[in-house]
Formats: structure tokens, C-alpha cells, sequence
């Protein structure tokens, strides 16, 4: 199955919704003018479309492999990996000074996004770098940064994060893994777990990042420290030297994302592994969640990029696929099941989802880009607060929907959807770790509900609510049936939404809330998305009165978003109901009762 | 109205395509002459004037068109165009090659790959790979035509008995030299005017398994094409291409193994008489133009065809 | 030596042209446009010959609306040095393009000039030619090799045949066939350096060319359609129906 990267939606969010051109006013964001990245979204769409997506169905048949000499990749993936190093694709965003472009989030989201879709075990390598070049970026000493930066941000290294073992999971206060002083480094010992791309045969070195305690480190989350430990050490001339004390023991078989070795990794077998201190000893943690935001923000990218893929095969499929008279279909040769008002309400549910979780995910990479750039300070700080706060709705919505969504893309083909070869059940397997990894949804929703919203006492909720009420202002002001039946749901959905969050943080007890979370994240993000594609109605209504208008396309998307509001806001309203109504209920039961 | 036509022949035999160009020149009607330039040509001449509706043979004799090099054969084409109303070439690789010259050295617009002939002066062609078909009118004081040779019924190669006359060649250009030829080396019908014509597409997975296709060839006397993605893959060289970008085929019977049939590839094939597809993919776009389809793995289908042409 | 490149805004290869209802041509507007394929050969081709030492600069040329600017950028961003646009709305017959890059060629004086063989929009597959016979620079059409061979090219040509290879003196214009090379894919750098790259606009008019036609297009129409044929059940019903009904074997 063949994909086509979605550029002409990705631009209109990202020229007409989220505002580029503002983004791109900002110092050190120049280059990100509308037709500079137009050249780049159609770039990235051909690479993508032409020689990542063909591998994604051999990387599911073939999977990645291992062996005592190592882990081999599915074939074609080697040549594909290089093919995407040489085209600069993995610098995207990285800093200018280690060889990157220097280009905001919003666009190296966006970009990503066709990563995902076209083949999101490939795309996962590039990821996992990103966010080792970012750990190292902000805390590393100078010359660590000189020593590994300029290889990995090229693309020839690669980058792994080291958080989980055995016992220690979700909860990384009980990792062992040890770190011995010895001289102007550490030895590391200990098993990791669960690490993507851990080993494997396309880069010329892997960088692993790992959280490791020193022998006199306190006890908990506060005495964890990050290292880093290449597989080949590095000269002082940044030639390869020896191989380090660690290997790959095994890889995990998996529900999906089989060409992404998921690898058992073990540290020190013998003298222990070489590592060198990332920042200050016992900060390890911290460090590792100054960029959680970020790597969560790309697992959400995923969500809805995986979802593109399975909606464009579905809408393939529905267009050939004929059975039985249709009612919407015009003539004899006009009977594809797309014209069943069922298989069009799955496609519009996928297609105006996918379009709201796109509009949401930017929107908030926007906002982390002008907080990182904007000359002053109270809009850096108002913009990073709605980027944090949006980036669990990010990675915990688009990703739970995610996985709804492929669903709904196999139910689309039928029983050929639940045959291997068709190739829709695939991106169902690929997209159900997607709420799993980088934190689960219930973390998604604990963070969204403590760290987001309690700890600043709802400060960056009601801006957001505030920005939403001017939205609603130009969807009523607007002279356009449709926009006025988005008004009136999107109202409707936001009066409920508060009222919950009010009841969410006037609980005294923890317990409550905790029950009902992972609801409220949902139904907040739900509503965030609706906001999305309502401005984009917003943005097509005013665009149809221009000359030379695209009014197909304008008018999609308006009814799109007038969808959204009539069958996915309403949601925001029961979620009121299940959340103040069922918590009790939730944990009312004893557990030798269930 | 007078009509020049540049025939095309090799091996000492007039090619097929000319007899296709001058059924093109009879459908815009007036006296229709046939230049022949070669080395050693005199029996192509003498075949020329024999072609049904041919009223003059022009033939020209020279070291210098050899090889259909476009420099030699536009000047002499130039050199004897004045009072002719068109100037036909075939939509052949040669023909295409001249072409435009001619009409560029004219200072008149070329008016490539006509199917139909509405009046004198006005035409259609396919644009957008066929995907289109454009009614063009030229103004130009001579008509400058590739004539797409599978939309018009060749004519009779016997019957004529035009005269032939002896034209003076134009010196040659120097700075165009013919060095070689590697031909396709195939006891099958050449591609363009078979009868039957099957094409295996990137389903064929190798080339090696192209010799499926070539059995059943030789027991159709059939030519064998390919689709684009079938050389592209490097399955087969690019003179097997039929489509858009490579060969226009119009056989009585043409049959596609393996192909998808993306607008492109039925660019070239769409106007055969009968179109067989086999391929495993019921959805395959192929299937809208086939008159008989066989939703089929080739690789069992070929061998049962093989078999089955047998009996 | 310098070699002149040229590169034509299309409807995209994978878009399906559709015809507009006053039968005028065909909808072009708020569609997908791209380089013309074979345009994409011609720039890598002429990148190659750079890249192995034997031009020193690629120009890619563009004869079109304002928007051709981006299909000239594409053209850079693969790794060309500079790009010319001649603007006009007009579409253009290729002898009007013909005479455009003549004005362009005596202006740039270029080694080699590297054409598509056919723009897959108009599919006229004559610019190359009609360039060749106007400035009287040498032709090779159909290249499926471009050997240099210091003041001669051998090129390799696709014929209805086969192969066959000619040798010719430069200045020569070459045209593009498929099996020439495989594109690149631009570079992310390259994409943004392309920005920076000299494009100089120049209105027809200002070239004093002469670009009238005495070609009109008198309408567009939609082409006949194939009625749907049968789905046969198995080799034998085939070979049945073939003999038999359609008698074609």
C-alpha cells in the first residue's frame, strides 16, 4: 500500500491555523518561511512516500533479527538509513552549530509526521537520536558535545535512551544499575531493558544514554545519574576506537513494530562498561525530563501518523471495494463502499480526528518554539506553559485515538482486514505501543492533572480556555451555517469541560481524581482538538472569500470540523457525567471481588 | 493541397509505420509524395511507388542518410518543402527525432502525434497521456505532422505505380557521426505493428521469469512489451516500454500479465482491439479497461496459457 | 563548460488530468504541480557531468507563470547553481520555447544543453529537436548515456530497436530518455541553500522573441471510453473466449 504525505493539510495548518509566518519573525527561525518549508514538506513527502513507505510491510514480515554478532535490520533498511543520513533528514531541528538546521519544532513535527506514516519502525532510529542529541545538547559538558553532537546530529551515530529495567519500569526510583568512578570515567554495570534501537546495523556507532546510580547515590529518583556510553569508544581525533563493554543479549517479539529491535541490553559483563557523566551526578532524572516533553510530543506525532497511513488505505479500499447498492453513490460505476453512510462515518471520524490531533500537535510544538525565541519574557513563559500543557494531551489523546482509529481502518476492509496481507492490520499492531512508551496515558493523565494544571493552580488552563472563548467568539460572528453549528456544540463542550475541571480540582482525596483521569485527559483533549479544527474553519471560511479560492478543499474543511463538533464534542459532555459520576464506582470494588 | 511524407525503411524493406502515415495523408487527401533517402536505397524506391495512393516517389541517394541522423534528414527534407502543404513523418523514435526540425527550420509549429484527421488544417492528438485528447488548428503555411501510426489502418504496400524521381542529397552535417547499433536481437514481430502483443508489468518479479511470457509469445507470434515499472526494475531493456513514455502499441490482441495499469502504461495500449489482464489483484486499475479479465497468480496462470495454446 | 538545463512545471505525474467543463484544457488550478520527470533526469544528468569534472556550472532554465520559480528552486536544491525564468501566462508552443532558450543559449553561450524528451502535459517531444535545428548546436535525442569525449559526446539513444550511439560535437542539446540516470533526492541543506541561489525573472517580452503560434487548441475533450469487459473464471474459459468469441487467436 502506497503513501502519500498529506502536504497540502499539513500546510494549511501550519501557514493558516498555527500562523508560520509569525513563527517565522522570530530570531534564529528566518529560514522557516512559508515557501521554504513548503519545499521541504514536498521534499520530505517525496523521500518518505518513495523509499519509506515500500519498506514498511517487509520491516513488519521480516522484522529485525539478532545474533551473537549483532542485530541485522530488515532488508532494504541499511540502504534506506543511509539513503536518509545523506539527504540530511535526521538534522531537521538540531542546533546549527553541532550541523543541524535549526529549524522549529512545528516543522520538524510535521516532517516527522511523514516518518511515522510512511513506516514508523523506521522512523523511531531517527527519533530515539533526537532525543539523546537533546539530552546531551542541554547538559552535556563541551567537550562531549564536540566529541558526539556533530556524528549524531549527521545521522552516521545513532542514540538510545536507557531508562528501563526489570524492576524498575514506570516506577525509575528502583533502578540498579551501577556507575564506578575510575579515573576521568565510570564503569557501568546492569541490564536494561525495553531499548529501542539498542543495536543494530545502520549506524556506524550507537550512543546509548543510561540512568545508572554511583555507589554514594541516594536512595530514590534523586540519586540517579545519566551517562553516556558508546558502543565504540571515541579517540581524541573522533575515529572509533575500541568496542565497549556492552552488548545486545536479545530482542523482544512483539505485537508490531517488528523491524524496531526492542533490545535487552547488558552493561559490564566483564570490566564494565566505559561511560562518561552527562551534567552533575544525581541529576540524571531531572535531565531526562527537561526533554520529556519533546520526546512525548513525537510519540503523539506517531499517533496520528500511523492513524494517516491506515485512514489512506482505508479510503483506497473504500473507493475500489463494491457491495451491494450504495446509497450515496451516483451511478452504476459509483458503488465503491465509500458510498455506504456507515463506511463514510468511519472515514470521517478517522480523517477529521487525524486533522484535529494534527492541528493540536503542532499548535503546541508552535508553542514551545516561540518560548524558546520570542524577545520577551512573558510570552516565552505564557507559551511554554500551553506547550507543556498540551504535550500529554499530545502524546496521551492522539496516541489512545490513535489506535481507535486503526481499528476503525480495519473495520473499513472487513474480513480482508483481518488478513495479514492486506496490510491494514499492521498499522493497528504498529500503533498500540504508541500509549505504552514515553509514559502510559494514566501517566499522560497524572501529569496533565499534577504537574500541568494543580501545580500551577489552573493558570495555564484558563488561558487556554480564555484563547478558546475568542474562537468561539469568530465561530459565532461568522455568516456560515456550518460555522455556527461548530459554535454551538464547541460551547457546549467547553462550559463542560470546565465545570469538570472545577469538580476535578475541588477534590481533597486523590483517589477520585486518580479514577477518572485518564477520562478527563481524554475529554480535554478531545475538546483541544475540536479548538483546532475549529479554527481551521475559521481559517477556510475566511480564505473561500478570496479570489481564486480553493473551495473543494475550504469547504472539506469546514465540514470536517463541523463533524467533529456534531460526533466527537458531545463526548466532552458525557465525559463530564463519567468522570464526577463513575470514580467512586471505579474503586468501590474490592480486589478479591474482581 | 500537396503532402510530403519522409518513409522510413530499413534492411531494404519499407517500415510498417509509413504505410500507417500515408492512410493519415489520405484522410487529409491531396497528391502524396514519398521522399526515400538512403545509401543504396533504389529498391526501397521502387517499393514506395508501389504503395497504394502514392503519386511520387522522391528519391535521394547519399552516404549521408545512412543512418536517419535528424541533421541530414531535416536539411534534405527543408531543401525540397517548398510548395508542399504538409510534411508527414511517422510517431516512430526517427520520425520524432526529424520532426520538429523541420518544422523549427519552417519557422512553423510542430503538431506532434495526431490520431485523427479533422479537416486540412485541423487535428487531434492525445495530451496528458491520453488522458485528454486535443483538437488543434494550425494557421501555418505548411502543416508539420507526427502522425500516430496505430490510430490510422495502414495501407496496401501493392497497388501503386507512382513515378520516381531522383532528388540531390544536401551536404552533410560534420558534426554528428553515427557510431553504432545494438538492436534487440528477437524472431518476434517488432512491437509497434504486431498483431499481438504481451506485456509483463513489475508482477513478473524478474526478468528471468519473462521467459514465461516469451513462450507464450512464440506460440501467439506475438511481440513482447513491458510496463514502465517493469523497466524501471530492470526487468527488461526500454525498448520493451509500452506507455506513455516508451511505445504506443495497438494490436488486435493485447494481453497484460502482472500489470497494474497506472494511466501512464494505458497511455500506450488503451486503443488495442481486445485487452486481456491476468493479475492476482482483483482492485488492479487494468481490470476497468480489460475486456477479458483473469484475476489469477501469473505464475500459475502462464504456465495453465502455455499449456492451454498447446491444445 | 556551462550547461543549460530545462525544467517545466507540470501537473503532477500521479494526478489525473481532468478536463475543464468549458473543454478549454485542463483544471489547473489548486492542483499538485511538480517538475516534469523527465526535466528531474536532465538536471541530475547534468549534476553528474559537474560532479565528475566536466562543467563547472549547471543553469536551469524555466519558460512559465511566477509559480515556475518553485520547479527552478526544486532544480537547485537538487544542486544547480542558478536559475533564469522567462515569465508569461501564455502557454507556449515548443517552437516559441525553442526560440525562448536560443535567446537564452546566445546570451549564456552553454557547452551542452540537457532536455527532457517530453513534457508529460503537452507530450510534444519536440523542444530539443526544434533548439537543435534553430541554433544549430548538435542533437542527440533520447540519451540513455552522455559519454564526453573532450569536445564530442557520445551518446547512447533509445531507437524503436534498440540502442544505438552517435557521436556529436559540442555545443550539442541533448534530450533526456528514462534509463539516463535516477534522479537524487535534494538534500535538506540543499533545500535551504537553494533559497540563496541567484534566480533571475525576465518577462518574455523583454527578450524580443517572437512567440507567436500559428497552433490553436479549438478544444479539449474527454477520451472515449473502454466498455467493462468480463472477469473469466479460470485459463481455459479465457483461451475459449479468445478463440471463439473475440476470434483473435
Amino acid at each position: 500500500m502506497t503513501y502519500t504525505a498529506p502536504v497540502k493539510d499539513i500546510s494549511f495548518v501550519l501557514n493558516k491555523v498555527i500562523g508560520l509566518r509569525e513563527i517565522a519573525k522570530l530570531e534564529g527561525f528566518e529560514e522557516a518561511t512559508e515557501d521554504m518549508v513548503g519545499a521541504i514538506l514536498e521534499e520530505s513527502a517525496r523521500f518518505t512516500g518513495e523509499v519509506l513507505a515500500p519498506l514498511n510491510s517487509v520491516g513488519d514480515k521480516e522484522g529485525s533479527t539478532w545474533s551473537e554478532s549483532g542485530v541485522k535490520t530488515p532488508e532494504g533498511w541499511k540502504d534506506a538509513y543511509s539513503q536518509f543520513v545523506e539527504a540530511g533528514w535526521g538534522a531537521l531541528a538540531f542546533p546549527t552549530e553541532y550541523g543541524g538546521q535549526g529549524l522549529p519544532m512545528c516543522v520538524s513535527s510535521a516532517v516527522q509526521e511523514m516518518w511515522h506514516s510512511a513506516n514508523m519502525s523506521f522512523g523511531l532510529c531517527p527519533l530515539l537520536t533526537q532525543g539523546a542529541v537533546d539530552a546531551i545538547h542541554h547538559h552535556a559538558s563541551d567537550e562531549l558535545k564536540d566529541r558526539y553532537l556533530p556524528k549524531m546530529v549527521e545521522g552516521v551515530w545513532s542514540g538510545t535512551m536507557n531508562l528501563t529495567e526489570p524492576q524498575a519500569g514506570t516506577d525509575l526510583a528502583a533502578i540498579r544499575t551501577s556507575a564506578e568512578p575510575a579515573g576521568d570515567h565510570y564503569l557501568i554495570k546492569g541490564t536494561k531493558i525495553f531499548i529501542t534501537y539498542g543495536e543494530q546495523d545502520l549506524t556506524e556507532n550507537i550512543v546509548h544514554l543510561v540512568l545508572a546510580r554511583l555507589p554514594d547515590a541516594p536512595e530514590g529518583v534523586k540519586g540517579i545519574s545519566l551517562f553516556i556510553v558508546p558502543k565504540f569508544l571515541v579517540n581524541d581525533d573522533g575515529s572509533l576506537g575500541e568496542r565497549n563493554d556492552l552488548k545486545c543479549v536479545s530482542i523482544e517479539h512483539k505485537l508490531g513494530i517488528h523491524a524496531s529491535p526492542t533490545c535487552v541490553m547488558s552493561y559490564g559483563d566483564n570490566a564494565g562498561a566505559v561511560g562518561y557523566l552527562v551534567g552533575k551526578e544525581h541529576h540524571g532524572l531531572m535531565y531526562m525530563f527537561t526533554m520529556m516533553n519533546q520526546a512525548r510530543h513525537a510519540v503523539g506525532v506517531e499517533g496520528y501518523g500511523i492513524a494517516e497511513r491506515a485512514y489512506q488505505q482505508a479510503l483506497s479500499y473504500a473507493k475500489d471495494r463494491k457491495q451491494g447498492q450504495t446509497l450515496l453513490g451516483k451511478s452504476e460505476d459509483d458503488q465503491g463502499i465509500v458510498n455506504h453512510p456507515d463506511v463514510r462515518r468511519i472515514l470521517m471520524t478517522m480523517r477529521s480526528s487525524i486533522e484535529a490531533m494534527r492541528g493540536l500537535a503542532l499548535e503546541c510544538a508552535a508553542a514551545f518554539d516561540i518560548a524558546a525565541k520570542h524577545p520577551d519574557e512573558e510570552v516565552r513563559a505564557r507559551c511554554q506553559r500551553r506547550g507543556e500543557l498540551l504535550t500529554p494531551l499530545v502524546k496521551g489523546w492522539s496516541t489512545e485515538l490513535g489506535v481507535e482509529l486503526c481499528s476503525l481502518g480495519v473495520q473499513v476492509h472487513g474480513g480482508m482486514g483481518f488478513i495479514e496481507e492486506t496490510g491494514a492490520a499492521q498499522h493497528l499492531r504498529d500503533a498500540r505501543i504508541a500509549p505504552i512508551y514515553e509514559g502510559t496515558t494514566a501517566i499522560q493523565a497524572n501529569d496533565l492533572i499534577g504537574r500541568k494544571t494543580a501545580r500551577d493552580g489552573g493558570q495555564g488552563l484558563m488561558e487556554l480556555m480564555a484563547d478558546m472563548t475568542e474562537t468561539l467568539g469568530q465561530l459565532e460572528k461568522a455568516d456560515n451555517t456550518n460555522l455556527k453549528a461548530i459554535a454551538k456544540r464547541f460551547k457546549v463542550a467547553m462550559s463542560s469541560a470546565e465545570e469538570t475541571g472545577k469538580w476535578m480540582l475541588g477534590q481533597n482525596d486523590a483517589t477520585m481524581p486518580s479514577a477518572t483521569s485518564v477520562e478527563f485527559l481524554m475529554m480535554m483533549g478531545r475538546l483541544a482538538g475540536g479548538w483546532m479544527i475549529a479554527r481551521s474553519a475559521v481559517a477556510a471560511n475566511q480564505l473561500r472569500s478570496e479570489d481564486g479560492a480553493d473551495t473543494p478543499f475550504l469547504d472539506a474543511k469546514i465540514m470536517l470540523a463541523r463533524y467533529y463538533a456534531e460526533r466527537m464534542l458531545p463526548l466532552v459532555e458525557s465525559g463530564k457525567t463519567i468522570i464526577t459520576e463513575s470514580a467512586e464506582s471505579t474503586v468501590s470494588v474490592a480486589v478479591d471481588q474482581l | 493541397m500537396s503532402i510530403l511524407i519522409l518513409a522510413e525503411h530499413e534492411g531494404g524493406e519499407i517500415r510498417p509505420a509509413t504505410l500507417n502515415v500515408v492512410a493519415a495523408a489520405k484522410a487529409i487527401g491531396g497528391d502524396i509524395s514519398l521522399l526515400v533517402a538512403g545509401l543504396n536505397a533504389s529498391s526501397v524506391a521502387e517499393a514506395a511507388a508501389k504503395i497504394d495512393g502514392v503519386a511520387k516517389v522522391l528519391h535521394c541517394d547519399d552516404a549521408a542518410y545512412e543512418h536517419e541522423l535528424a541533421e541530414n534528414l531535416s536539411a534534405l527534407v527543408v531543401s525540397i518543402a517548398e510548395g508542399y502543404s504538409h510534411i508527414l513523418f511517422a510517431a516512430t523514435a526517427a520520425g520524432k527525432n526529424v520532426m520538429p526540425r523541420v518544422a523549427a527550420l519552417l519557422d512553423v509549429s510542430g503538431i506532434s502525434d495526431i490520431t485523427d484527421v479533422v479537416s486540412e488544417d485541423t487535428f487531434i492528438r492525445p495530451i496528458y497521456a491520453g488522458n485528454a485528447m486535443a483538437t488543434v488548428k494550425s494557421a501555418d503555411k505548411v502543416k508539420v505532422v507526427g502522425v500516430r501510426t496505430t490510430a490510422f489502418d495502414a495501407v496496401a504496400d501493392s497497388g501503386g505505380s507512382a513515378g520516381v524521381e531522383t532528388v540531390a542529397a544536401v551536404a552533410a552535417n560534420d558534426q554528428v557521426s553515427f557510431v553504432g547499433q545494438e538492436l534487440s536481437k528477437s524472431d518476434r514481430p517488432e512491437l509497434t505493428s504486431a498483431e499481438i502483443v504481451i506485456s509483463g508489468g513489475r508482477g513478473m518479479q524478474s526478468g528471468d521469469n519473462f521467459v514465461m511470457i516469451d513462450e507464450i509469445a512464440a506460440k501467439l507470434n506475438a511481440a513482447v512489451g513491458a510496463s514502465r515499472a517493469a523497466v524501471d526494475a530492470g526487468f527488461v531493456p526500454n525498448e520493451y516500454q509500452v506507455g506513455q513514455t516508451g511505445k504506443v502499441v495497438a494490436p488486435n490482441l493485447y494481453i497484460a500479465v502482472g500489470i497494474s495499469g497506472a494511466i501512464q502504461h494505458l497511455a500506450g495500449m488503451k486503443d488495442s482491439k481486445v485487452i486481456v489482464a491476468i493479475n492476482k489483484d482483483e482492485e488492479a486499475p487494468i481490470f476497468q479497461v480489460a475486456d477479458y479479465g483473469l484475476v489469477a497468480d501469473l505464475f500459475d496462470a502462464l504456465p495453465e496459457l502455455s499449456k492451454a495454446l498447446d491444445g | 563548460m556551462k550547461i543549460l538545463v530545462g525544467v517545466k512545471r507540470v501537473l503532477d505525474y500521479n494526478v489525473k488530468a481532468r478536463v475543464k467543463a468549458d473543454k478549454s484544457g485542463i483544471e489547473l488550478a489548486n492542483v499538485k504541480m511538480s517538475m516534469n520527470p523527465f526535466d528531474e533526469i536532465a538536471v541530475e544528468e547534468a549534476l553528474r557531468l559537474k560532479e565528475a569534472g566536466h562543467a563547472e556550472e549547471v543553469v536551469v532554465l524555466s519558460i512559465g507563470q511566477t509559480q515556475s520559480q518553485e520547479t527552478i528552486r526544486t532544480g537547485l536544491a537538487m544542486g544547480a547553481d542558478r536559475g533564469i525564468l522567462i515569465e508569461t501566462d501564455d502557454l507556449l508552443e515548443p517552437l516559441a520555447i525553442a526560440k525562448l532558450f536560443k535567446h537564452v543559449v546566445e546570451k549564456e553561450s552553454p557547452g551542452m544543453v540537457v532536455l527532457g524528451k517530453q513534457a508529460i502535459d503537452d507530450d510534444s517531444n519536440q523542444t530539443a529537436q526544434m533548439l537543435s535545428a534553430l541554433t544549430g548546436m548538435s542533437q542527440a535525442t533520447f540519451a540513455s548515456k552522455v559519454e564526453v569525449d573532450g569536445d564530442h559526446l557520445n551518446v547512447t539513444r533509445e531507437v524503436d530497436a534498440g540502442l544505438e550511439t552517435i557521436r556529436v560535437k559540442s555545443p550539442a542539446v541533448i534530450s533526456t530518455d528514462l534509463r539516463l540516470n535516477e534522479p537524487r533526492y535534494a538534500k535538506l541543506p540543499n533545500i535551504m541553500k537553494a533559497k540563496k541561489k541567484p534566480l533571475e525573472v525576465i518577462a518574455v517580452a523583454d527578450t524580443g522573441v517572437d512567440v507567436s503560434s500559428g497552433l490553436s487548441v479549438v478544444e479539449v475533450n474527454e477520451p472515449p471510453e473502454r466498455e467493462a469487459g468480463v472477469i473469466v473464471g479460470n485459463v481455459a474459459e479465457l483461451v475459449d473466449k479468445l478463440r471463439n468469441e473475440a476470434k483473435v487467436i
